[in-house]
Formats: structure tokens, C-alpha cells, sequence
């Protein structure tokens, strides 16, 4: 068990008497593996449906439970070794919910007493973000702070061992626990880079903490970047950083770039929270469930940090989740032109719901994120107003990771094409240095020309 | 009585079917203490299903669900024991009636990617340049991440005429894009040729005709030679296995009777051995037996008699070490399927274990020049959750071993095993080496 756990102990027993009592409600916590959180209680499942077709699919039920059942029997008695037989029982609720979507999954006992803590703690160890693809552990973002980077491993590396143990047949919640540990102790971890190269890297474990936000001044302009949503105080540091910014400039700020490029989201509240510091009220997002009344809507705040601001979003295929519904928000409403790639399509949300029976749960897909003017982001992500690229056209066309990448995602309700129309990308020319951020650049002469305006007022006149 | 399905995942499948001979409710009625727990791990499912029925954000259907649980409780086994639903089930007996055509190689899973175990001699695969050990993560531009080796397996095979077109990544080159066209799988014939004197039977997999075919090929090469047979070369190599009975009777060919090789399942009592028959083909004479790393399964079995019989010197590289027997068990008459399930394990005469660390030849041979990559080949050990070698610990104390490795400037296209398998035999140090090793 991590150490950090002890200070939420008192916080998590009061948490799960509550739950006991089975009627609570916890709104959406957090936005990224392990998991967009909220909780839903016994109360919520809708009994919508006639007694007479709900008794016929209970004994359809039952006859499918019955075959589970027997094959059940027939691993247990037949296969080669023993097997546990919870094991055995949460690889098969694993292998029904993953088959649903990537993000949907099983939650052993332990695990989700530890993921209650974790869900507090941000992310401690060797400071990556990763998801599981069919049983290996794959590194979505490695933090540029974090240890693990420094070590060499990085975004899109497959993690296949801990200390020489393998991740493979392990949920994803035992895969890392082995990568947590007390700050300074080194862990071994085993790498799958995208060159298919295997090689054992050590990392020293570290608290990654702090700040989620840089910022500088830029040739008289402001410049944010948002490095994840996984940080409670992030709109209170971006309102600093913004301050920060007007004193350096000795004045208002004449144009702020918000680079959430590789920003892979990370908790709703500060992504409302952010739209909110930019928007004088009116909707941030919807999320929707299979039914109207599961809809939900989040509103902004009254009041916007100096509206006259010109404001250039950068986003590209790593910007996910949270990074997306801030993106969305403020290009439906018009408070900025966003640039960049089309973002990777993570618009769904997971309900964690606690399983009575053994004290795991089921984090499942339950709703969808919509953009103020009613469009999903699940599997098509935000497109942005200006394709600006990074580097040359090399004339292939780059197949990139997103959302819609992943086997058997969930898809978008409007199924038409959403594809990135290749004429529209403003290249770097081809003798552009490496070193120099094309995006970045496009971004700022964006803001300095008279461009900007018109684009602004061309949304106001669309707007409803 | 059982068959046994030696050979798994591939997609020149040669299969036998399996009715398991135990009676479904007695395993847990038997465990009376044990069942209050079982019922409430089971007691789940009712309600993650009512829940997802509730709850998910589109509509599923049930069976599906059931479906994906029974195929991830499987999976979460080993790479080989799957479920195949109703209709997979009646597909995979078109297979083995030959009513297919396939690229003719055999793979098993590894990280998330379907690895290639051999490619089949004279096959689509064999001829388009795949190698063992070689990737295949993309299917006419379909990424396979994520998909289950049995769903890979499907989408290879098709009408024999069509073509296919993989993403195959091999290490330290570039993914490259194979186009093949499916055919039927050819049943090879074991095949000889003599070279300085000594004929060298090569066998490319077990099928039906392995064992007569390479009878022949042996009665013929005496001929060829005017009546005597100085000694013989068994080649094995990239042999990914197939039907037992035809490894038993392989291995019988060179041996007057005794054991070849045993099945052991969980339970004590559930132990099969198969022996060879009374009477040798070539009695006295050398043989010399050539493995690598992807001689797998039956080609395991073979190996690993002749070589604790003391029947034959093993050379090359250690083995894919694929010991384990799979039961095709068909569920309520195969009307919901059929399960492939790892049952058994393979032990040589000696006792030794297969799986996971194959069959250690009794002098290293190398294909290729020394290059330190080459050591850390890929082996069944690799493969994520393949099941473990109970003995394991012998595994952990394994020596370096000594390699012979081609001279600087031999032939690229030359068999450096080959020849040294020819040297032993025509240089007298046969009776030497096997006495060395034991």
C-alpha cells in the first residue's frame, strides 16, 4: 500500500459508510484512466421497461448465466493447473466489459479500496499516465517532469514487465502497483519502445507534484501551457499565472496562446473551472446517458478574466478529455480560435459502481461529452478552426493514435465523416528547424493580425 | 478415449477433436465446502449484467457479454486456451476438412500481436520471406491490438485465391506490408537428400502422411547409397509441430520400443504414455537430430525421446518449448461452441517438462554469425502468461551455454548446422559427443 494513503484514511471510511447507506450520488471526479468517476447508487438504475418484457429477459439472463456457469465448471475442473477462482471470475467480467470499450473494466476488492485513495492522491511514482491494451500497460503521456521521462521512456512506450515480473494477465491496477512505491527507492521497469525494442530502464521512484501550468511571456504576448486537468488547484494557478503575466507585461495581456497540446485531460471541475475563468455564464458541456433525464449539464460562473483578451487554443491528437470539453467550450462560444490538429476523441465518461457482493466495482461507460452546441467529442474529438501542422508534409499520410485508434471504441452518435481535409493543413515549409514550435509560431502571428478579429466575429454572427 | 490437439493457433490447423470424458456438475458438487464461495463469485454476474443493461451509454446484448466473458476468462490462461463460439466451432471443423485455404504458418500471441511461431515449407508464408519470430501487427491495414489471437487467426484464413495483405515488423527493420495469396495448406511429405554420403531427412511438419513419407525417404536413400546408411541426419528445424501420434511414431522408427512421451494432467491419475513400438528402422546407426527455435510441439516430442533414449545426438538451437496439450471440449454438442482448453502437459521419457523451456540441444549450433541479439531468440518462456514450467528453478540455474558460431566469411546462403551435423557423423566424434552427453 502506497504511503500517502494514511491521510485519507479517516476521508475513505466516512466515504464508504455513506455508500452503505446507498444513496449517494458523488458527481464526476476525475476525467483520465484510472477513470472519469462518478458514482452511481442503487436508486439510479431506471426501471423504464414493462414487468412482462423485464421478467423475459431475466429468464434469457438466467439461461445465459447458466452456460457461464458450466464452462465455469469445465475450466475449473479441466485445465492444467489450478486457478483461483476469483481469478478466473475477474478475467471474465474483465473480458465482458473491456469487449464493451476500451475504458470499461472490472475492479477487483482491493484495488478499488486503494483506487478510493488514489483517486485523491494525483499520481505519484514514476510519473506516467497509462492505460492497458489487451493486458500490457501503455504509457499514454510520461510526464516531462517526471522521473520516468528523464529515464528515457516516453508517450506511446508499452511497459511490459515490473521488476521483471510481467503485466500481461494482470488488470491494470496490478500492473503499476509495482511502479508505486516511497520516493527514492529505483524500480525496474521493462520497455516496449515504439521501435519494438525491449530494454530494462530503472527509475527512481519521486512524488510528482505541483504545478499542472508554465507560463511565460512570449514577445509581449501571454503564453499558458497546460500540461493535464489532474490537479485540483489548476484554474487557481492558471488565474495566478494569468496575473503573473499582466505584471510582466506592465498591462493587459494583447493575446494569451493556451497550449493544451499532449494535454490528456484529467479532472471535469477544473475543466469547468478553466472554461468558467473565460466565459461570463452560459453552458461549458453536457454529458448524456442513454436516456434524456441522464442528462447533465455544467454551467460557467458569471464574470470572465478580461474579456477583451484575444485568446489562440492549441490542441493536437494527444489533447484529450478534459483538454477537449475546455477547447470545445470556447470555440462554440466563440471566446477563441483554436489551432492545431484535431484533438484524440476521448468524450465519454465511466461511472465507478460499487459491487455489493464482494466490494469491487464496475467502472463503466455511462455517458457521452457534449460541446455546448450539442456536438460529441467520443471518438471525433474537437476540430480545430485552423489545421496549423508541426512539421514539413512529408506527402504520407501520418496515421496518428486517437480515440477511434483504440479496438473497439466507443463511437460518436453522428457517424459522418470527421476527417482532417489534408488541403486545409498550414505545413511548416520544408527547411523549417526542428527546434522552432511551427504551431506556436502560427498561433502568435494569429493573434497580432487583424485575422483574429474577423474569425471572432464570424463565430459571433453564428452563434444562436 | 481423448484425442489431443497438439498444435493450437494455427493457421495450417490440424486438429482432432476432443470429447472430454468428465461429467460437468460432479467437479463442484464433489467440493461441498467450496461451493457457498464459488456461488457467491458467480452471483456477480447477474448483476454487472443488470447493470450494464442499465447503465451502459448504448444498448448490448447478453449473450454477447457472456460470450466476451467466457473468451476473456480463457484468455487470462495461457495464449492457447480460447472459446469458440457456435459458429467458429463449425469453421474450425471445415478447417480440418480441408475446405480452407490460409498463409501456412504457425503463430501464437505476444504482446497484444500475433507472433509467428515457424512458417510452413512451401506455404504463402514460407515463400513471401515471413521468419520466425517475426510480427504480424496489422491486417489489410487493420491494427490488431487488442484482438484475440483465435479472431487474427479467422481473419488469415479465407478462399484459397484470395489475397491478404499483413504488416509484418521484425526487429531492427522497418513494418513492412506482405501481400499473400491464401491456398490450401500442403500436407508435406518428409523429403531427403544426400549429401556427403549421408542422408538428411527433412520433416517440415506432422501430418498424416509424416511418418510413411519419411519411411520411404529412408528406404530410398539406402538404395541411393547401395544398401548402407552411415549415419542420418533428422532435421527439425523450423517444424512448429502437429499431429502426436505422428511424432510417436516418428520417434518409434528409431527406437525398439519403450517410452516416448507422456501427457500429465491436473490430477495424479490423469496421466497417458505413449511408447514406441518393438523393432528399429536403422538400428546402430547415428542419428543427428537438428532443432532451433521454432521446432515446436510434435518436432519437441521427437527431439526430446531420441535425445533421452540416447537414441540421437540434438543439435542447434534450444526449442520453442510448446508442451502443452490442448482439448477441444464442445459445449452441449458444440450447439454453444467449444472451448479449447489447455489439459495436459508434455513430459520426455526422462520426466523433462516441455513447456515453456523446450528441448536443450547437447551441443549449440548456430545458423547465424555471433551476434549477441540473436542469443535472447524468442522462445514459448517469452510469451506472456504462458503457463510456467514447474521446473522452474532448473530454468533460472541455466549455465551460459557454449555456441559454435559460423566461421567470419561463411556463405550467407550456406547451413552451417547442417554441415557440422555432417561433420559429426563422418568425422567418428558421434560416439564421443553422445557419450559426453550422457
Amino acid at each position: 500500500m502506497p504511503s500517502p494513503s494514511v491521510m485519507n484514511t479517516s476521508k475513505t471510511s466516512s466515504w464508504r459508510q455513506r455508500l452503505l447507506i446507498g444513496s449517494l450520488l458523488i458527481a464526476l471526479v476525475s476525467l483520465v484512466a484510472p477513470g472519469p468517476i462518478s458514482l452511481i447508487s442503487e436508486a439510479q438504475s431506471s426501471a423504464k421497461k414493462t414487468d412482462k418484457q423485464k421478467r423475459a429477459e431475466d429468464q434469457a439472463m438466467i439461461e445465459e448465466l447458466k452456460f457461464f456457469g458450466d464452462v465455469f465448471a469445465r475450466v475449473r475442473s479441466e485445465y492444467v493447473e489450478d486457478v483461483p477462482d476469483e481469478d478466473l471470475i475477474a478475467a471474465a467480467l474483465n473480458g465482458a466489459l473491456h469487449a464493451l470499450d476500451p475504458h470499461s473494466a472490472y475492479v477487483p476488492p482491493v484495488d478499488f479500496e486503494e483506487q478510493q485513495v488514489s483517486s485523491r492522491r494525483e499520481y505519484g511514482g514514476i510519473g506516467i499516465e497509462v492505460s492497458q491494451e489487451l493486458g500490457l500497460v501503455k504509457v499514454q503521456y510520461a510526464l516531462e517532469d517526471g522521473p520516468a521521462y528523464k529515464a528515457g521512456i516516453r508517450t506511446g512506450d508499452f511497459i511490459t514487465a515490473v521488476e521483471g515480473e510481467k503485466v500481461r494477465g494482470k488488470t491494470l491496477d496490478d500492473a503499476i502497483k509495482g511502479m508505486k512505491g516511497l520516493a527514492g527507492d529505483p524500480v525496474t521497469v521493462t520497455v516496449l519502445d515504439t521501435n519494438n525494442i525491449t530494454k530494462d530502464i530503472v527509475v527512481v521512484r519521486q512524488t510528482v507534484r505541483g504545478r499542472a501550468i508554465q507560463h511565460r511571456v512570449l514577445d509581449g504576448l501571454g503564453y499558458v501551457f497546460i500540461e493535464t486537468f489532474n490537479n485540483e488547484n489548476l484554474a487557481r494557478d492558471l488565474e495566478r499565472a494569468l496575473n503573473d503575466l499582466k505584471r510582466q507585461i506592465g498591462g493587459n495581456i494583447p493575446g494569451l496562446v493556451i497550449d493544451m497540446r499532449g494535454n490528456r485531460g484529467g479532472l471535469l471541475d477544473q475543466s469547468v473551472d478553466v472554461s468558467s475563468l473565460f466565459l461570463d455564464g452560459g453552458e461549458v458541456l453536457s454529458s448524456r446517458g442513454r436516456t434524456p433525464e441522464d442528462t447533465e449539464r455544467y454551467h460557467a460562473a458569471p464574470g470572465q478574466y478580461d474579456e477583451n483578451m484575444p485568446i489562440v487554443v492549441l490542441i493536437n491528437s494527444g489533447s484529450a478529455s478534459a483538454a477537449e470539453i475546455v477547447a470545445g467550450a470556447l470555440q462554440d462560444r466563440g471566446r477563441a480560435v483554436v489551432m492545431g490538429r484535431r484533438s484524440f476523441g476521448k468524450g465519454s465518461v465511466q461511472s465507478v459502481i460499487p459491487l455489493l457482493e464482494n466490494g469491487g466495482a464496475l467502472r463503466l461507460t455511462t455517458q457521452r461529452y457534449y460541446t455546448p452546441s450539442g456536438t460529441s467529442i467520443q471518438g471525433r474529438g474537437i476540430m480545430p478552426d485552423i489545421l496549423v501542422a508541426l512539421s514539413p508534409d512529408t506527402g504520407k499520410v501520418e496515421k496518428r493514435f486517437r480515440e477511434d485508434s483504440l479496438r473497439n471504441s466507443l463511437g460518436n452518435p453522428d457517424d459522418s465523416d470527421f476527417a482532417e481535409n489534408h488541403d486545409d493543413i498550414d505545413y511548416p515549409p520544408e527547411e523549417w528547424p526542428k527546434t522552432e514550435d511551427y504551431q506556436l509560431k502560427a498561433a502568435q502571428d494569429l493573434l497580432r493580425s487583424s485575422r483574429y478579429r474577423t474569425m471572432i466575429a464570424k463565430f459571433d454572427q453564428l452563434a444562436p | 478415449m481423448k484425442y489431443i490437439v497438439p498444435v493450437v493457433g494455427t493457421v495450417a490447423a490440424v486438429a482432432l477433436f476432443a470429447f472430454s470424458n468428465f461429467n460437468s456438475g460432479s467437479a463442484i458438487a464433489a467440493e461441498t465446502s467450496k461451493k457457498a464461495d464459488i456461488y457467491k463469485q458467480l452471483q456477480l454476474f447477474p448483476d454487472v449484467l443488470a447493470r450494464v443493461r442499465a447503465d451502459y451509454v448504448v444498448d448490448v446484448q447478453d449473450e454477447l457479454l457472456i460470450e466476451d466473458a467466457i473468451n476473456g476468462m480463457l484468455q487470462s490462461l495461457d495464449p492457447h486456451s480460447s472459446y469458440m463460439n457456435a459458429e467458429a466451432f463449425r469453421d474450425m471443423q471445415n478447417v480440418t476438412a480441408g475446405e480452407y485455404g490460409g498463409l501456412g504458418m504457425e503463430v501464437t500471441s505476444d504482446s497484444g500481436f500475433v507472433k509467428i511461431i515457424a512458417p510452413i515449407d512451401n506455404t504463402p508464408a514460407y515463400k513471401a520471406g515471413i521468419k520466425a519470430g517475426d510480427y504480424i501487427t496489422e491486417i489489410d491495414g487493420d491494427s490488431l491490438i487488442g484482438m484475440s489471437l483465435t479472431d487474427a487467426v479467422d481473419q488469415m484464413r479465407g478462399k484459397p485465391g484470395e489475397p491478404i495483405t499483413v504488416t509484418v515488423v521484425r526487429k531492427d527493420e522497418e513494418p513492412m506490408e506482405i501481400t499473400m495469396v491464401r491456398a490450401i495448406i500442403p500436407q508435406n511429405r518428409a523429403t531427403y537428400k544426400i549429401q556427403d554420403g549421408i542422408p538428411v531427412i527433412r520433416i517440415s511438419q506432422f501430418n498424416e502422411k509424416t511418418e510413411s513419407s519419411m519411411v520411404s525417404a529412408i528406404q530410398s536413400a539406402r538404395k541411393d547409397l547401395g544398401g548402407s546408411v552411415p549415419g542420418l541426419v533428422l532435421d527439425l528445424r523450423r517444424n512448429p509441430g502437429g499431429l502426436l501420434d505422428q511424432s510417436i511414431k516418428v520417434s518409434s522408427a528409431f527406437l525398439n520400443g519403450g517410452d516416448v512421451v507422456s501427457t500429465r494432467g491436473r490430477r495424479a491419475n490423469d496421466v497417458q504414455e505413449y511408447g514406441a513400438e518393438k523393432g528399429e528402422l536403422l538400428k546402430d546407426v547415428p542419428v543427428v537430430v537438428i532443432i532451433d527455435n521454432a521446432s515446436a510441439s510434435a518436432a519437441e516430442i521427437v527431439a526430446g525421446a531420441l535425445q533421452d533414449r540416447g537414441r540421437g545426438l540434438v543439435i542447434g538451437a534450444t526449442s520453442f518449448g510448446k508442451g502443452s496439450v490442448q482439448s477441444i471440449i464442445p459445449l452441449e454438442g458444440g450447439r454453444q461452441g467449444a472451448l479449447r482448453l489447455t489439459t495436459q502437459r508434455y513430459y520426455t521419457p526422462s520426466g523433462r517438462s516441455i513447456q515453456g523451456t523446450g528441448i536443450e540441444p547437447d551441443i549449440f549450433v548456430s545458423a547465424t554469425p555471433k551476434d549477441e541479439d540473436a542469443r535472447k531468440s524468442f522462445r514459448e518462456s517469452d510469451l506472456p502468461n504462458a503457463i510456467k514450467n514447474e521446473l522452474e528453478a532448473a530454468e533460472e540455474d541455466e549455465v551460459e551455454a557454449v555456441v559454435e558460431y559460423p566461421p567470419e566469411g561463411f556463405a550467407e546462403d550456406g547451413d552451417f548446422q547442417l554441415d557440422k551435423a555432417i561433420e559429426i557423423l563422418k568425422s567418428g566424434q558421434y560416439k564421443a559427443l553422445m557419450a559426453a552427453a550422457g
